[in-house]
């Protein structure tokens, strides 16, 4: 391609019905219109799906365009507008990460309109051409892998891992939330599997991405083998085998994260703000929102999720107590969701990036309501960058800190909600952060009611990394829904959001139970306690 | 490249195969630089350019070539798909190749013909056939689904179409349910005192008809055994799918229920209401409709006493009729033209004209329309007896003292006229019947710009219109003629599949991974063919399940599955990804 000109690559997703025909009514009537587009044929534009857009960006494309029948004359009744509604989400998460909504177009045009399909493609074409080329993702090299090499790492792991140590007693299976339900998983016989070494075998094991990693049988191993961490070396290596795990929404989350690890974007991450909110570009305080914002925007048909009022009530908090933090535009994804699905490469480029941003704020300490990028900072970023300048602390410890310093009080006679607590796995088990919320809780004025499996034996949510989003995982979130509704509390308070959506989920659809024993609205605790702080 | 664990199927030795299409593709496309680049593609077994891949040859060659290489994927270059594919993935089927392991790539359409420039084009041609070489490789076998059809038929709407359906059907030897909203067969047509081109009768039952040429007898459909009329009645419920769909109507005897294989959608149309446009005036006693004229001149026939206008029994000297009654009138909604005013505006102009010889008939109209077989001689006629055409839209009917006047402008001698009038007629355009979105929604019909149904193009395979067929007024204005066609090439594909029993259907279908599904219900939500129900797993769970009868191939349950675990065939993300792939990749690599 010449350097003069840049000649975007155009991809068309075109209905059958009336997109396509479209295209072959300009074809028939030698209406021209660029090369640039290229035609893929769908059934309906609604069977478009977001995860397939943002891949033809990944592949090469620079645009793409929907085309589909008129609104309201859909040939399968509202494809049309199904598809609209998702790409409106997606053209948001689009400008969040920087990678430009104007990207992504859609159009209905009926079979006859063939001036207008040419039209269109003109200007679409024209539009990509002025904002230029999509970033460009790196060639991955793939280097050849032997049983030699595979064996090695494996051995590294085991030894790093403690797994040398396991006994085979089986308290991880008993214990463990997964095999509760599926009879064929067992932490130990992927430990065992693995020690035969043999490369065909982590090709094609399974287990390896069904692990939910929530450590219970990491607290429960007497000889205190490292499970999850274990489970976290061997997908690095299974993924270099081509064995990928099946990701939630066709894998677009992860992707967004490939996207930037790998390029420099102008993102808009923070569109969450409000004019009352005090926050600076450098200081002593760093706070680090993570990825709310893109699930805002995943999940913006799901308005009980509310998600934007995390980062806002975090920040109304700390302003509360006269902080004023560090809050950036230019923080990347903290990486978990790519470590934890074995994408080490890009996981360390997201890590380089957010070390060197918090470094250039002149932040002394990096405060978190995101209970993963806690954990990931904490422990895989000082796995491989070694121990960090800054002190890590997460916003549970540091809201009860101000509360004891009298920097920060919560209204006198609040106590009007009732609420159960959830540890989510990456606070308690991974961060061993247990007690402090819970006082921050008392503080607060909330009437807390446990359930019955708390802390460390505190069940799982279900999914982790946005992966293996199974038949298991949703019984393991009515379970544990049963658990909060049992306490007959008012809601389910827990700092992931995660968790929030994953439980919350759930129960929002179809329900093979009764749904009286399962309905309790999940709230995310940092949310509760802004909202308190409100009230009269 | 998102994680997936579907994963392509072999295709060991991919078949290529470019049409020239007689010079229409070879003329400006470069095939062999095509062929030359493609040969280098891994898995391409080889690569064949034909003048003619539809034609008899073609087809043979495609056998020839079959039959040496084996060939386990085949793509061909060519046309559109929805033109002549079918042709050629018979040929190719015929050869032993398993149908959806075939590809047509559009180099014609997209390519040839609408980038002039030979390099740019042939370009982009070979990204398509490097498309559809990825394509094919995901693809897997599959075997139509074999749909059985219920022997009976469900006609709705008893009017010219609707009972030439019921005839036909019930003659073929086919049980017959006919649904009938009003009192009486026979529709709008029964109303008519005459109709073109023969300017007589209506329909035959009629005491004043002497000649009947091509409508349907109500009397032949009351006497048919095999049809079973329900009048006053009206469609409650309609469940099931392609074959099998349970009817519910609910009668003036009580609800009814019944089972059947095939449907015709005969609702009919209904005149604009001119209220709508309030400077016509509609409601003062001497502005009609055409309809309400029909009945004056029915009137007139029964009891011989002349036409007279409403308000005062006089009889009209000044006649004016005002064409495009909501009509060709984009505020109105309706852009359409509605085909038949224009005729019977003249039908009728000249039975007044015959009526009172002494009166001024002006017709005012934008422009003529009557693609009709003798309407030229119709038109002609009417010019000779004096009728006059005034071409403008009528802006405003005034009316002072009881007296009408009309303002146009006579755009041939640009002219503003203002005419006394002692009779308005409107000719009002039609829209879709009363109830008709009721049936739209139930059977998940896609309608027009203008809310029309449409029929699925009878030019497509049978097996598309799974069993429905939009005909007559439904499907838009038009003519009796046109409607008695209609029911009979409808009445005959009916009487076909269900003589048949059985059609095979394209499995072009979603279909639930039972080991991702979650059974959360997002697609049970998501399809508007109530295709998708949860059972239960086995474990205590739910897991989402799939009819594919009633399955109509959208997709929209796979975009919404947040596990992915509902896929259509042959639409699969990773099927899509890889063709994208293929498009975007630099040939050769």
């Amino acid at each position: 391609m010449s350097e003069k000109e840049f000649e975007p690559n155009i991809i068309a997703f075109t209905c059958t019905w009336c997109g396509y025909p479209s295209a072959n009514l300009a074809g028939v009537n030698k209406i021209p219109y660029p090369a640039n587009v290229k035609i893929i044929r769908v059934m309906c534009s609604g069977t478009v799906d977001p995860a397939m857009v943002l891949e033809a960006i990944e592949n090469g494309a620079d645009g793409v365009i929907i085309i589909g029948c008129l609104i309201d004359n859909c040939h399968y009744v509202s494809g049309n507008k199904k598809a609209e509604e998702r790409m409106e989400r997606l053209k948001k998460l689009f400008d969040i990460v920087g990678l430009d909504s104007r990207r992504i177009r859609t159009e209905w045009i009926n079979a006859s309109e063939r001036v207008r399909f040419a039209k269109t493609m003109n200007e679409f074409v024209q539009q990509i051409r002025e904002i230029g080329p999509a970033p460009r993702m790196p060639k991955l090299v793939k280097e050849a892998l032997t049983n030699e090499k595979i064996q090695k790492e494996v051995k590294r792991l085991i030894e790093d891992t403690g797994a040398f140590d396991c006994v085979e007693c089986g308290k991880c299976t008993t214990v463990c939330p997964v095999a509760k339900y599926d009879t064929e998983f067992a932490p130990r016989t992927i430990v065992i599997r693995s020690m035969e070494g043999l490369v065909e075998n982590l090709a094609n094991d399974k287990d390896i991405w069904t692990c939910s990693t929530c450590e219970i049988c990491n607290s429960m191993c007497p000889y205190k083998v490292d499970y999850s961490g274990f489970i976290q070396g061997m997908r690095a290596q299974a993924r270099q085998l081509g064995n990928y795990p099946i990701c939630s929404q066709g894998g677009l989350i992860q992707s967004f994260m490939r996207f930037m690890a790998n390029a420099d974007l102008p993102q808009k991450r923070l569109e969450w703000m409000t004019d009352d909110l005090k926050i600076s570009d450098k200081g002593d305080v760093f706070y680090f929102v993570g990825c709310i914002p893109h699930f805002d925007a995943i999940f913006g048909d799901r308005e009980e999720l509310g998600l934007n009022k995390i980062p806002q009530s975090a920040v109304k908090l700390m302003n509360a107590a006269g902080i004023t933090p560090v809050v950036s535009n230019s923080e990347v994804c903290c990486g978990h969701d790519l470590i934890w699905t074995g994408d080490e490469e890009d996981f360390l480029k997201l890590m380089d990036k957010n070390l060197k941003l918090i470094k250039e704020s002149g932040a002394k300490k990096v405060v978190f309501s995101c209970p993963e990028c806690l954990r990931t900072f904490n422990m895989d970023y000082q796995d491989f960058a070694g121990d960090l300048e800054f002190e890590l602390v997460h916003l549970s410890d540091y809201l009860l800190n101000l509360i004891n310093e009298g920097k920060l009080k919560f209204p006198e006679g609040t106590g009007k909600l009732s609420a159960t607590y959830h540890d989510s796995c990456r606070l308690g088990r991974h961060s061993k952060i247990y007690d402090s919320p819970r006082d921050l809780i008392k503080a607060a004025g909330i009437n807390l009611t446990e359930m019955q499996n708390i802390k460390d034996k505190a069940s799982c949510c279900g999914v982790s990394a946005w992966m293996s989003c199974n038949s298991t995982a949703m019984r393991l979130q009515m379970e544990r829904m049963q658990e909060a509704k049992s306490t007959g509390a008012d809601c389910l308070l827990t700092f992931c959001p995660k968790c929030q959506i994953h439980l919350s989920c759930a129960i929002s659809k179809e329900l093979p139970i009764d749904k009286e024993k399962v309905d309790i609205p999940t709230k995310d605790m940092v949310v509760a306690l802004a909202e308190l702080l409100e009230s009269k | 490249m998102t994680d997936d664990t579907s994963k392509g199927n072999e295709g060991e030795a991919i078949g290529v195969f470019l049409c020239g299409c007689k010079g229409e593709i070879s003329k400006f496309l470069d095939l062999d630089a095509i062929k030359d680049l493609i040969s280098r593609v891994p898995k391409v077994k080889s690569i064949g350019i034909h003048e003619a891949l539809c034609s008899r040859e073609g087809q043979e060659y495609l056998k020839e070539e079959m039959k040496k290489h084996a060939f386990d994927r085949v793509v061909v270059g060519a046309c559109s798909p929805n033109i002549q594919g079918i042709i050629v993935g018979k040929a190719l089927e015929e050869s032993g190749l398993n149908k959806y392991l075939f590809e047509q790539v559009n180099i014609r359409e997209q390519c040839a013909w609408v980038h002039p420039e030979k390099e740019i084009a042939t370009r982009k041609a070979l990204a398509l056939v490097n498309g559809g070489i990825h394509r094919v490789q995901m693809l897997t076998a599959m075997e139509d689904i074999p749909i059985s059809i219920l022997p009976a038929a469900l006609i709705i709407g008893g009017g010219v179409a609707g009972m030439q359906a019921a005839l036909d059907i019930a003659r073929a030897g086919f049980k017959v349910h006919l649904v009938e909203r009003t009192k009486e067969l026979g529709g709008r047509a029964y109303k008519l005192s005459m109709t073109f081109p023969t300017h007589n009768c209506g329909i035959c039952c009629m005491q004043y008809c002497k000649e009947c040429v091509f409508t349907p007898k109500i009397e032949d459909v009351l006497q048919e055994k095999n049809i079973d009329i329900m009048l006053n009645s009206e469609i409650e419920d309609i469940e099931g799918g392609f074959g099998n769909r349970h009817v519910k109507v609910n009668t003036p005897e009580g609800a009814k229920e019944f089972d059947v294989g095939t449907i015709i959608i005969a609702t009919g149309s209904k005149t604009f209401d001119p209220k709508r446009i309030p400077e016509l005036k509609y409601g003062h006693p001497d502005v009609l409709t055409t309809v309400e004229l029909e009945q004056l001149i029915v009137k007139e026939r029964e009891k011989g006493t002349g036409v007279k206008r409403p308000s005062d029994g006089k009889t009209p000297k000044t006649i004016d009729f005002i064409q495009c009654v909501g009509s060709r009138d984009k505020t109105k909604g309706n852009l359409h033209c509605s085909l038949v005013c224009c005729t019977y505006a003249i039908g009728q102009a000249r039975e007044l004209k015959k009526l009172i010889p002494d009166a001024d008939v002006y017709i005012h109209y934008i422009d003529l329309r009557g693609p009709y077989r003798g309407f030229e001689e119709f038109y002609d006629a009417a010019k000779q007896e004096g009728i006059q055409f005034v071409r403008g839209r009528v802006s405003d009917v005034s009316a002072k003292d009881g007296k009408l006047s009309v303002r146009a402008e006579d755009t041939d001698a640009g002219t503003l006229l203002g005419i006394d009038s002692d009779l308005v007629v409107l000719s009002v355009g039609q829209e879709p019947a009363e109830g008709s979105d009721k049936i739209v929604k139930m059977l998940h019909i896609q309608t027009d710009i203008d809310k029309f149904m449409k029929d699925i193009n009878p030019m497509f395979p049978p097996e598309l219109r799974r069993g429905i067929y939009v005909i007559g007024c439904a499907q838009g204005p038009k003519g009796i003629r046109y409607s008695v066609d209609d029911a009979r090439t409808a009445a005959a594909e009916a009487i076909r599949i269900m003589h048949d029993g059985k059609v095979m259907m394209p499995r072009i279908t979603a279909r639930s991974d039972e080991y991702k599904c979650r059974g959360c219900g997002r697609c049970v939500e998501t399809c508007e063919y109530e295709a998708i129900s949860l059972v239960d797993d086995g474990k205590g769970g739910r897991i989402a399940k799939v009819d594919e009868i009633r399955c109509e191939g959208c997709g929209a349950c796979a975009a919404a599955c947040c596990n992915k675990a509902m896929i259509l065939a042959g639409y699969a993300i990773p099927q899509v990804r890889e063709t994208v792939k293929g498009v975007l990749e630099e040939v050769p690599p």
